[in-house]
């Protein structure tokens, strides 16, 4: 999740320069189903931009509408201050990763890369010069003379991107480039994709559900959902400070607590639940009065048998689940209130760690700054 | 029951199958070699029928008129199948696709005297008015490609659809124009399913006898018409003796095509799991 260590993301290759500016697109099908609500986006030069969301949050139709598959409703795009929105695909310099990869069956290796090149009648021994190069990036070689049933599944993968990336485009679209993968192999290959898309340095428009592979590869994430984007930003912004309950519900684990905010001072706020009292220690654009959910990622609790001290930020519970993940285990616990809330442990030791078994009764707690005050 | 009487009564079952289909094309098979004038009446061995084929002009000539027509029909079929299959497949939205769809696959349900009789009377009233076409080869070829067009639009489209339509995108995608997305993409990857659509449209043709009847004039009479009027006049060993000529040939392309087809499939599996094998990387 979150913890996961990201990639080499080279922040200096990320100008400020736009290069993909998408202008109030809209999609809608048959006349009535909207897949894509008036969006509006900016992609940097260098950037891996990731588009993020449940199936049917139409993150997909406005890939394929980038990649020219599809025609916006209403809308338009720019790719480099050019408008590109009538523009077919095959005359956008715009190449596109497939999800499943769609490699030519009948072609073999080195013939799916070189189809792109022998469409812009490049003379032949610069395709060979080109086809080999990408060959040797993807650590292809080898296989250059097997066809694509011939590849397991990391292969293809890479033929697949070795061919999205032999015409040089300037915006590579990848649609869940790695969800054809198992775990195992995904975690490696989210790596080396990242860092051949580093090395050529072209900028990246990437499609996935995963918001695993969203964090790790890209520099700045969009959550969408039915249509329109909920938040956009850098991954550690989205999940430290998400900016609606939503938001914060869909990406990683989430105790969400309903309550009311019975102190507004500058420096803190007071938040009055059900189950417990939050005094979270910054201010907040609101008032006294107003209904707000707080919103406590599982790792950021804390779990103890001994009453914490003071009166804010600790809740009491009764173990009722506890679930073992390896490398940190979740405890659910049920409160008074009947609602269920998560702590998670690092299991930093080998004995499983704070003693707590199924029915002990346990305290709950966390800091002022651990929690993020939603008011949408 | 017990496992064993279920295996008799399985084996029993089966054996009556085969029997009940491939009974009587063995008796023709083995009356075909038979030196008797009498079809039902086993003399000795002899092959006098086979050389008596090879005399019999009549329908020596219309076994190559049947195979004329087969052959033109079928291309036919294939060519005007494709397109059925793609206006379908590919082209969601247009003015007639549900008629289209709908009415494309008629003929596979119409009975052929039907289609016969439909496409005589027109054919009739055009001669009358036009002064053409004659009936005759060309007029055959026409029924069997209608007929064929149907079946090669079957075969075509369910091709089309267990393929991945991702593949025109990633040609496009690449920088592929329409046309050459069909021909560098989507006409290679037909292939297979353009094949079988002509051998079940070819054959189909070859073993017409109602349309051809309809739609037939004076001196173009096809294998079956011939077979068929002469058995109505009775049966003659050439008959048998051309018979298995061709079941000869159609076994032997039978046996060869499903021996390629599984060594092909033999050959893919085994290097799909080679790739598997030398892929720990």
């Amino acid at each position: 999740m979150a913890t996961a260590p990201k990639p080499q993301t080279d922040s200096k290759a990320i100008t400020k320069e736009v290069l993909l500016r998408v202008e109030g697109v809209t999609k809608i099908y048959d006349g009535t189903v909207k897949a894509v609500d008036n969006v509006s986006l900016t992609v940097n030069k260098g950037e891996i931009f990731g588009l993020l969301g449940g199936s049917g949050c139409g993150k997909s139709t406005l890939l394929r509408m980038m990649a020219g598959f599809e025609k916006p409703t209403k809308g338009k795009i720019f790719l480099d201050n050019q408008d590109i929105t009538d523009l077919p695909s095959y005359q956008r310099p715009i190449n596109m990763m497939f999800q499943s990869y769609a490699l030519f069956p009948h072609l073999s290796v080195w013939e799916n890369v070189a189809f792109g090149l022998k469409r812009d009648n490049m003379p032949k021994d610069e395709i060979a010069k080109r086809v080999d190069a990408m060959l040797t990036l993807a650590q292809l070689n080898k296989y250059a003379q097997r066809k694509p049933h011939q590849l397991s599944g990391g292969q293809q993968q890479r033929v697949a991107l070795a061919r999205s990336l032999a015409k040089r485009p300037k915006l590579l679209l990848l649609d869940e480039p790695l969800g054809a993968l198992d775990k195992k192999l995904r975690e490696t290959t989210q790596l080396e994709l990242v860092n051949i898309i580093e090395e050529v340095g072209v900028t990246c428009v990437l499609v996935t559900h995963d918001q695993e592979e969203a964090m790790t590869m890209a520099s700045r994430i969009a959550v969408m959902s039915e249509g329109y984007f909920l938040q956009i930003g850098e991954p550690d912004v989205i999940y430290e400070t998400p900016n609606s309950r939503q938001v914060a519900d869909f990406i990683g684990n989430v105790n969400m607590f309903e309550g009311e905010v019975i102190v507004d001072e500058p420096d803190h706020i007071i938040v009055k639940c059900d189950e417990c009292t939050h005094y979270v220690g910054h201010g907040f654009t609101g008032n006294k009065g107003m209904a707000v959910g707080v919103a406590l990622r599982p790792e950021k609790i804390m779990l103890s048998k001994d009453k914490p001290k003071g009166e804010y930020n600790w809740a009491e519970g009764v173990v009722t689940e506890i679930v073992y993940f390896g490398d940190h285990t979740t405890y659910h616990l049920k409160t008074a209130a009947g609602h269920v809330i998560k702590a998670q442990e690092i299991n930093n030791t080998r004995d499983l760690s704070c003693g707590l078994t199924w029915g002990d009764h346990a305290y709950m707690h966390w800091g002022d700054l651990a929690m993020i005050v939603l008011t949408h | 029951m017990s496992q064993a009487s279920n295996k008799v009564f399985a084996n029993g079952w089966m054996l009556a199958v085969y029997l009940f289909l491939y009974l009587p094309i063995v008796t023709l098979v083995v009356f075909s070699f038979n030196d008797s004038k009498l079809v039902t009446v086993w003399s000795h061995a002899s092959t006098r029928w086979y050389s008596a084929l090879m005399q019999d002009s009549d329908l020596l000539s219309a076994v190559f008129l049947s195979l004329k027509i087969a052959f033109l029909s079928a291309l036919m079929s294939v060519f005007f199948g494709t397109f059925t299959a793609f206006a379908l497949n590919r082209y969601r939205h247009f003015r007639g696709r549900t008629m289209l769809s709908s009415m494309a696959t008629t003929p596979l349900v119409m009975p052929d005297v039907i289609v016969g009789l439909s496409l005589l009377l027109m054919l009739v009233s055009l001669q009358h008015w036009l002064g053409f076409p004659q009936r005759g080869l060309f007029t055959i070829l026409l029924g069997h490609a209608l007929l064929g067009t149907a079946y090669a639009a079957v075969v075509v489209t369910s091709r089309l659809k267990e393929m991945d339509g991702r593949l025109d995108e990633a040609a496009m995608d690449l920088g592929s124009k329409p046309w050459q997305v069909f021909t560098l993409v989507t006409f290679p990857l037909l292939v297979p399913a353009l094949v079988s659509a002509f051998l079940l449209t070819f054959t189909l043709s070859f073993d017409d006898v109602v349309l051809s009847s309809f739609l037939s004039g004076p001196g173009f009479n096809t294998m079956p018409m011939v077979i068929f009027s002469r058995a109505r006049l009775g049966l003659n060993p050439t008959i048998n003796a051309v018979a298995t000529v061709t079941i000869t040939v159609v076994t032997i392309a039978v046996i060869a095509s499903s021996f390629y087809t599984s060594h092909i499939e033999r050959k893919r599996k085994r290097e799909m799991a080679l790739a598997y094998s030398d892929s720990n990387q």
